[in-house]
């Protein structure tokens, strides 16, 4: 049992970084790999010395990320330091979120990957890492050569590992040990934002239940402030993140059967999916009167400027409404965890993205692509990136590290958040964007008045039911 | 004498391959490359695609012939694209022309500063439509538009321009008519000042009012440069993209969703660039017909042909 670190602490289970992928392996062979994989500590004694930052100085990578949503930004600023500290030259393209799906499809599908490392949406890692496009990460995570002694992949959180880091791809689930993608550059799942200063003077507490957050809206609600809002436009984040909530939280069960047979079933009309609909057109009297224009800038617009009083968002926009300089609410605002029905878990959707290799890129230079992403996705990096572009972190560590949490009070409800976060089923199959839009395009038809919450629902399940036919996916 | 007799005379082959056939090639070159490098290809490649099953995720690009056509007529979406796309020519066409036809009438009247109102009239064409979208969008914004503030503020309750089912469309189409009028003021504008004024001369000597002087006189003569801008109008009206995009994204409950906007989902959104494909060839096939059906009966009607 030399493999056991001898200062290992009780009721921890410590290992070299070496005896992990073994013990990994059989964990993963025992059918239960995901939760003791990232319950032990990886301990490396004599990695510090093994471990040369120059190793691969003057090495040019490329990544392929999504732009304009801030970590680029983070990135770009740190591309010098990255350069200064392991010579590697880091070149960023970050187009669109549309063009960069399209781009990553088609380079994963070619013979030669002009980049090294590429960022893919967690809604994709199904289809980009089980269709066998990224490299093994598990013999650069378990070498002390070529992983820095203090990257630490236990630091991740697990709910965003499972998002886009593991999978299995004989049973094509996000399950096992083998490692594909490391979280980042950003992880996020939506929170629960209320004006303490309202909620004080009515005095009311934060909705722990989809009733209190309804009786809290319909107290609140007066002129200049609407007692609650959502994204009630024909927006991908109305079907994520409002009806996906509320329909998670009160027991729903959006998809049964096997993505890759063919009962792959939606049970988007079912009395939870009518009723999780029901309860936002419920709040429409006590949302701001064009709620159903409202996407996302409408709504971050809203609540900043001190017109809304509550609301259930993607934990990306804390960053905006505590900055007192860009909200008028910074120092009134609260967060928690999403309501739920008695009785039921108070989680969300998890968002997020992952960093991987592609399989196809230059054989030469995958060591040095790996060096750079564990810099990208160091502790370091990640606390940049909360700190300088409120990105929604990663990693545990940022999430309490107590200077950010000072200045970013919502962290610890989002890190909550994420932990218990769900991935929307949908997004293992590739039609999982025709899917939602659909979802979301009824659904706003419902909240204009165009039709009731069952036909709405009913209409979505026809449709999903004859999308998946299309693709295979239901008999 | 003919290009052959010359040849002949001087000696030179003027035959496709002969010395004046290089020349020929040389200069037709570059134009022949360009077409065939960004007109041809693109064609014939979205043709191919059109009858394979490409998607970005899975599909292999494997041939599947006329599916995609045959699920597309069974698609409901496809047909109220078609039908929004119909509307949209037809109304906003129809606005334009009746619009445009009226203030180049109304500019030839040659009043004080009617120079300097016929440039900014024309201000709205140059923007690109994406940002008449955008820019619009905001004017409309329910909260903190400035058109619905000034309806609010003369004491009316200002519509739900882009928010309804029943207003979207109409507003879609004033955006429209609002950007693309002043190019039919301009093409019958031009062609009122080409108008030969003996004919005017002898109508009024005749006795003629102004309004019989329109009816069998200015409308007939105006009738190519009416149907040239019409026609131009419905082409570029039927496969109109970026506006769409900025102002209503296609929604609300797809009542904006145009057969262009509809082929933008299936291949930038869904990534199923085969069904996108087709939904664009049948938009070709649609513009193909409804053109020759309008230049054909342009040419049956002598009066209308210049």
């Amino acid at each position: 049992m030399n493999d056991i670190d001898k200062n290992a602490r009780p009721g921890r289970t410590e290992l070299s970084r070496r005896h992990l992928i073994k013990r990994a392996a059989g964990i993963g062979l025992l059918g239960t790999g995901f939760d003791r994989l990232m319950n032990v500590r990886w301990i490396d004694p004599v990695a510090a010395a093994a471990y040369d930052p120059k190793k691969y100085a003057g090495t040019k990578i490329s990544i392929l990320m999504v732009g304009g949503e801030g970590e680029d930004r983070a990135i770009a600023d740190l591309v010098p330091e990255l350069e200064a500290e392991t010579g590697i030259k880091l070149e960023i393209q970050a187009p669109a979120l549309g063009a960069l799906i399209e781009k990553t499809f088609q380079i994963v599908k070619s013979d030669h990957s002009p980049f090294e490392l590429i960022s893919y949406l967690g809604f994709l890692t199904t289809q980009l890492v089980g269709a066998g496009g990224f490299e093994q990460l598990n013999t650069y995570v378990d070498s002390p050569d070529e992983t820095p002694p203090d990257w630490d992949f236990k630091d991740f959180i697990p709910a965003a590992v499972k998002n886009v880091g593991i999978y299995d791809l004989k049973t094509h689930t996000k399950s096992g040990s083998a490692i594909y993608g490391v979280p980042g550059l950003e992880s996020t799942s939506c929170i629960y934002f209320y004006r303490k200063d309202l909620l004080d003077a009515a005095g009311l507490k934060p909705a722990q239940t989809w009733e209190e957050f309804n009786s809290n809206a319909q107290k609140l609600h007066k002129a200049g402030v609407a007692g609650c809002s959502f994204i009630g436009a024909n927006d991908p984040s109305l079907g994520l993140v409002d009806w996906f909530t509320r329909f998670i939280t009160i027991g729903g069960t959006l998809m049964t059967g096997d993505p890759n047979g063919k009962d792959f079933r939606p049970h988007v009309d079912s009395p939870e999916g009518i009723a999780a609909l029901q309860m936002l057109i419920d709040t429409l009297p006590f949302a701001p009167q064009n709620v159903t224009q409202y996407g996302f800038a409408e709504n971050v617009d809203g609540f900043s400027t001190g017109k809304i009083a509550q609301m259930i968002f993607w934990a990306t926009i804390a960053g905006p409404i505590f900055d007192k300089e860009k909200s008028l609410v910074a120092d009134k605002t609260g967060t928690a965890v999403v309501p739920a029905a008695p009785g039921q878990k108070h989680r969300s959707i998890l968002g997020g993205w992952g960093v991987g290799i592609p399989k196809n890129a230059d054989p030469a230079k995958k060591a040095a692509a790996w060096r750079a992403l564990t810099w990208l996705t160091s502790k370091k990096t990640n606390a940049y990136e909360v700190s300088k572009y409120q990105v929604s972190a990663s990693r545990k560590s940022t999430f309490e590290d107590p200077d950010l949490v000072k200045r970013f009070p919502y962290l610890p409800a989002s890190a909550k958040a994420i932990t218990d976060a769900e991935v929307m089923t949908t997004a293992y199959i590739p039609e999982v964007f025709e899917l939602n839009a659909a979802l979301c395009v009824e659904f706003n038809k419902a909240l204009i008045g165009g039709q009731d919450a069952k036909a709405a629902c009913a209409a979505v399940q026809t449709q999903w039911e004859a999308i998946l036919r299309k693709g295979g996916h239901l008999i | 004498m003919g290009t052959q007799a010359l040849a002949e005379g001087s000696g030179i082959s003027a035959g496709w391959f002969g010395r004046r056939g290089a020349e020929a090639w040389l200069l037709l070159g570059p134009c022949l490359f360009y077409l065939a490098t960004f007109a041809i290809f693109p064609l014939v490649y979205s043709l191919r695609l059109s009858f394979t099953d490409l998607t970005a995720a899975v599909g292999t690009g494997r041939w599947v012939g006329l599916k995609n056509y045959s699920d597309l007529l069974a698609d409901p979406q496809f047909w109220n694209a078609t039908k929004n796309s119909l509307i949209m020519v037809a109304s906003a066409v129809t606005i334009q022309v009746v619009l445009g036809v009226a203030l180049a009438m109304f500019f030839d009247l040659q009043l004080r500063g009617s120079s300097i109102v016929r440039g900014i009239l024309a201000l709205p064409m140059l923007i690109t439509p994406i940002v008449v979208g955008v820019m619009w969008r905001a004017l409309l914004n329910p909260d903190w538009g400035l058109i619905n503030w000034a309806i609010a503020r003369v004491g009316f309750e200002p519509p739900n321009w882009l928010g309804s089912v029943e207003m979207a469309m109409k507003t879609l189409v004033l955006v429209d008519v609002w950007q693309w009028t002043p190019f039919v003021v301009i093409i019958v504008y031009a062609r009122l000042q080409a108008l030969p004024h003996d004919v005017f001369e002898a109508a009024q000597i005749d006795g003629a009012g102004r309004i019989s002087t329109f009816r069998h006189i200015t409308l007939p003569l105006l009738m190519p440069a009416i149907l040239f801008a019409g026609i131009f109008r419905a082409v570029d009206e039927f496969r109109s993209f970026d506006l769409i995009y900025g102002l209503t994204y296609g929604g609300p409950a797809r009542t904006t969703t145009t057969l262009s906007f509809f082929s933008f989902q299936n291949g930038f959104q869904f990534h199923n660039y085969g069904y996108a494909a087709a939904v664009a060839y049948v938009m070709l096939l649609i513009l193909v017909a409804g053109t020759t059906i309008l230049l054909r009966y342009v040419q049956l009607r002598p009066g209308h042909t210049q």
